[in-house]
């Protein structure tokens, strides 16, 4: 069982017809389908494992469609933590894993996950102060651990393309370009407001009034007392509004069971675009997780590229994920009886609303059933005056079951590798704060910054006796960016 | 959980200042000591700040202090049973104009006679230990000394678990509301959770300290400013020193245990006041710094920044002791952005003059009443740390003006009269 590229597909692949192109990863020839994405190329070869985790060398792939979970990150062509999903191939690229070794697919570090028990996030408190002399020692190699990418020093100052830094004043800005974000847009310009529109995936927004300004490619990376910063290739906006929406969507909600984080668990919209998009079958045989939402269209898709689909299941039936480089299986209760299905393919359809701008803005959320979404009057206003929410964004669309809480040695936060009972261990010794807990487990601290554990982390409190609308401050930029691409252009020495 | 109703001594804020204070008051034999917090223990500069632990200063009196400082960090984990993470990551000052050269050379001398180990490092030098530099813009040399970090939220917790086993009352999200005073000494503390009686306070608010001192109608000429920070995606170890660089614009970077490089460009027109927001100009203004200097780093991912404040005091000295203004009322206060290296230190000897009565010797640079009671509220204050000691003289200023302004020895007595009773 394996990931594949579709060949009768790829060569009924409309015109032009897309060029075959080589790249390396991790010094061995790979080929590619010009323009996919890395990620996608390196899953066509049956590659599953891009990345590993920070703390416990746990394997991971491709699984977001949004580009916002890390899991794919490696370096290319020189730069350090590179999301590969948003890398297209070309001819020469040269990619390399980072935090492994050996190599990612091989990766020896991997063994601390088998210890991760005795490892807590504050496994240094009481430790390596003995003997006095080697206390320096005992943190060079903790050190000596820590660290991803490498930075590539002794680098000439060329390139010095900054960003044109623009300010612009509007009526309303829209944040997010779907459906939702297009007709909000519209709708704003119908009633005669100057509307500006930013969408960070090009030629997505589609509205159809010409008096929207659609600032295309520009994505969203902080809200600043109102004030939202926006970058794209080539230009810093700095953007007043009189109001603002958010049409931000939504992110995966990654099933809370153990090895949900597997190469092979994959969201579903990723892998209709696999599929149909880049006729590239991840698995031939896939589990369904979830309400239906997407899942019919991807079961249909998967079928028809000849893989067999077993589900959907409900979210909750799910017990675990099996294997251990990469899925081999998946353990489900039907109707109180426990199966255990070999699959190479999770593919899960559960949803959760993308809280960023909200939780930026200061705005206050609530947990219903168990998801959290932004409070909301009826017109659609957050707790902060001028921030609005339409679309899925809202948490209209997400699962109503949202599968079982997370427990014990179940993951909550996937970039620092914290599992449940560690959060549990924290309120019960008192530290009930959730600045503190997060501090204190580094829950939410890693590159994705809670957009994939937020609700993991609420929900797990919660279990824990603390109230989910206690989430710690959120801190910008809302996603990571290149410190290069913040470089205002023209800058010369302030003194 | 009611608060008590009366106390020994009460403590405003549960930064480094207060939990500092609190474990030395409790060493001493102090009993009854109630902390508040605003927000949750370290939520201000303490659990804000790149906690760089440097022996390595400007002049010749701060440098004296920060040795013992630094001394208090190292034993730190042992006396307290709980690793801080202290580490000898090493410590540069970049400097990119030759005049800044000539006059290390006098600062690096004073040094070594005090033990400290640093070293002038020329253009080629600098690179080669700090590659991370080449390509930018040209340096003219570097100081370096093996100067160390710490881990800011692993002091903060080494001190609550040694507190909780010390059964200091420690009060988080608990708000100072007012201040009970007569005409010489203060009485009480009003707080959102009750009124607590007590002979002594002491104000460790931090960023907070000049609102509780007009609370209690005592004048300091201490200001808060905001300062940021971003921190980016891990790294592998590559930078090997906390580096800092003050001309022809400040700023500063450095590489925590993780991995991650945590880096701020400081804007000198920062205006003061109570302000813990982030900027989008910052990162503009950091990105712009940093790539300049140091190309390599324009390929670091940010993936989150925030905000924090100094507490800066005229003299970029912080306030620590009593003051004639009110009785009772002890300040720990104005740390200049200096509180997690001085503040375990300085502790010990504020904690020796609250008990003894006595200030050390040691203190008496830091005491409240250096500066007049009358002083204009609104002066501002010079920020630029760097520029007060850019004359070239390395003794300082630290030394000068202490005798004369000692306070009576009866403001020191009354207030010490009912902790003074060590080892009770």
């Amino acid at each position: 069982m394996a990931a594949r590229r579709l060949l009768s597909h790829a060569d009924s692949a409309p015109n032009p017809p897309r060029r075959r192109v080589r790249f390396t990863f991790d010094g061995r020839e790979y080929d590619g389908v010009e323009g996919e994405p890395l990620a996608v190329a390196m899953l066509a070869a049956d590659r599953l494992i891009l990345s590993r985790s920070f703390r416990f060398h746990r394997p991971r792939g491709l699984m977001c469609d949004t580009g916002q979970c890390g899991w794919c990150e490696c370096e290319v062509d020189g730069r350090p933590s590179v999301r590969s999903c948003q890398v297209p191939v070309r001819d020469g690229l040269v990619a390399r894993s980072e935090h492994a070794w050996p190599t990612v697919e091989r990766d020896l570090l991997g063994w601390l996950d088998l210890g991760s028990r005795w490892i807590p996030p504050t496994f240094y408190h009481h430790r390596f102060l003995r003997p006095r002399g080697l206390r320096k020692r005992y943190l060079d190699v903790i050190r000596g651990f820590g660290g991803r990418g490498r930075l590539a020093l002794g680098r000439q100052a060329g390139e010095a393309r900054g960003r044109v830094v623009q300010e612009l004043e509007t009526d309303v800005l829209v944040v997010g370009g779907g459906s939702s974000g297009s007709a909000a847009a519209d709708a704003a310009a119908e009633r005669g407001a100057s509307v500006v529109l930013v969408e960070a995936v090009r030629d997505r927004a589609r509205p159809s009034r010409p008096a929207v300004r659609v600032l295309d490619g520009a994505a969203a990376i902080g809200w600043y007392e109102g004030v939202v910063l926006a970058l794209d290739d080539s230009t810093s906006w700095t953007i007043r509004a009189g109001s603002v929406i958010a049409a931000t969507g939504s992110y995966e909600l990654v099933p809370s069971v153990r090895g949900a984080d597997r190469p092979g668990v994959i969201g579903a919209r990723r892998v209709l675009d696999l599929v149909t998009s880049h006729f590239v079958l991840p698995g031939e045989r896939a589990l369904l997780i979830g309400e239906p939402g997407d899942l019919p269209d991807v079961g249909a898709a998967l079928v028809e590229a000849g893989a067999t689909v077993i589900g959907p299941v409900p979210a909750a039936s799910l017990r675990r994920v099996l294997g251990r480089r990469r899925v081999t299986g998946a353990t489900i209760d039907i109707d109180g009886l426990r199966r255990r299905e070999a699959v190479d393919l999770v593919v899960f359809g559960d949803r959760t609303p993308n809280l960023d701008l909200p939780l930026a803005a200061g705005a206050a959320v609530e947990s219903r059933d168990g998801v959290l979404v932004p409070v909301l009057d009826a017109a659609g206003r957050t707790t902060v005056t001028n921030l609005s929410v339409v679309g899925s964004a809202m948490g209209t669309a997400t699962a109503r079951d949202s599968g079982p809480v997370p427990t014990g040695r179940t993951l909550v936060c996937f970039c620092e590798d914290v599992h449940a009972e560690e959060i549990h261990a924290q309120v019960g010794a008192g530290y009930r704060d959730p600045e503190l807990v997060k501090r204190r487990t580094g829950a939410l601290t890693g590159p994705c910054q809670g957009k994939y554990c937020a609700q993991a982390f609420a929900r797990t409190m919660a279990d824990a006796g603390v109230p989910t609308d206690g989430l710690p401050t959120a801190r910008p930029p809302l996603r990571p960016v290149r410190l290069g691409d913040l470089v205002p252009s023209g800058d010369s020495d302030e003194r | 959980m009611t608060l008590p109703r009366t106390a020994d001594v009460v403590i405003v804020g549960a930064g480094i200042g207060g939990l500092a204070a609190a474990r030395e008051l409790a060493a001493r034999g102090v009993r009854r000591i109630v902390v508040l917090e605003r927000d949750y223990p370290g939520s201000g500069a303490t659990g804000r700040n790149v906690a760089r632990i440097r022996r390595m200063q400007l002049t010749e009196g701060l440098c004296r202090v920060a040795v013992a400082c630094q001394d208090k960090y190292e034993r730190m984990g042992a006396e307290l049973r709980s690793n801080v993470l202290f580490y000898r990551l090493g410590y540069a000052w970049i400097l990119y104009d030759q005049g800044e050269v000539e006059r290390m050379r006098d600062i690096v001398a004073m040094h070594a006679r005090l033990g400290i180990r640093s070293a002038l490092l020329s253009p080629a030098d600098t690179l080669h230990h700090l590659p991370v530099f080449e390509g930018g813009e040209p340096v003219a040399g570097s100081v370096l000394s093996d100067d160390a970090i710490v881990h800011h939220d692993a002091v903060v917790w080494a001190h609550l678990d040694h507190l909780h086993r010390h059964d200091v009352t420690i009060r988080p999200h608990t708000r100072v509301t007012g201040i009970e005073r007569d005409d010489s000494r203060v009485r009480a503390v009003l707080t959102d959770g009750g009124r607590i009686e007590t002979p002594v306070v002491l104000n460790a608010a931090g960023g907070w300290s000049g609102e509780l001192n007009r609370m209690a109608g005592v004048r300091m000429p201490n200001r808060p400013h905001r300062r940021e920070v971003l921190v980016t995606a891990p790294l592998r170890r590559s930078i090997e020193a906390a580096v800092t660089f003050y001309r022809p614009s400040e700023g500063w970077f450095n590489q925590t245990l993780r991995g991650e490089v945590v880096m701020g460009a400081v804007d000198p027109e920062e205006p003061p006041g109570v302000d813990q927001r982030s900027s989008w100009a910052f990162l503009q203004r950091t990105a712009a710094l940093m790539t300049r200097k140091a190309p390599a780093l324009r390929d670091v991912t940010v993936i989150r920044q925030w905000a924090g404040m100094y507490d800066i005091t005229p003299d970029h000295l912080p306030i620590i002791g009593p003051t004639a203004q009110l009785a009772g009322w002890w300040q720990a206060l104005g740390w200049s952005g200096r509180g997690m290296l001085l503040a375990p230190y300085l502790a010990e000897l504020l904690a020796e003059h609250i008990v003894s009565g006595d200030a050390p010797s040691m203190l008496r640079q830091f005491l409240p009443d250096r500066f007049p009671p009358t002083g204009d509220d609104e002066a501002p204050i010079e920020t630029d740390y760097y520029s007060r000691y850019g004359s070239g003289s390395t003794s300082g200023s630290t030394a000068g003006s202490t005798s004369a302004t000692v306070p009576p020895a009866s403001t020191v007595t009354s207030s010490g009269k009912t902790t003074s009773k060590p080892g009770a």
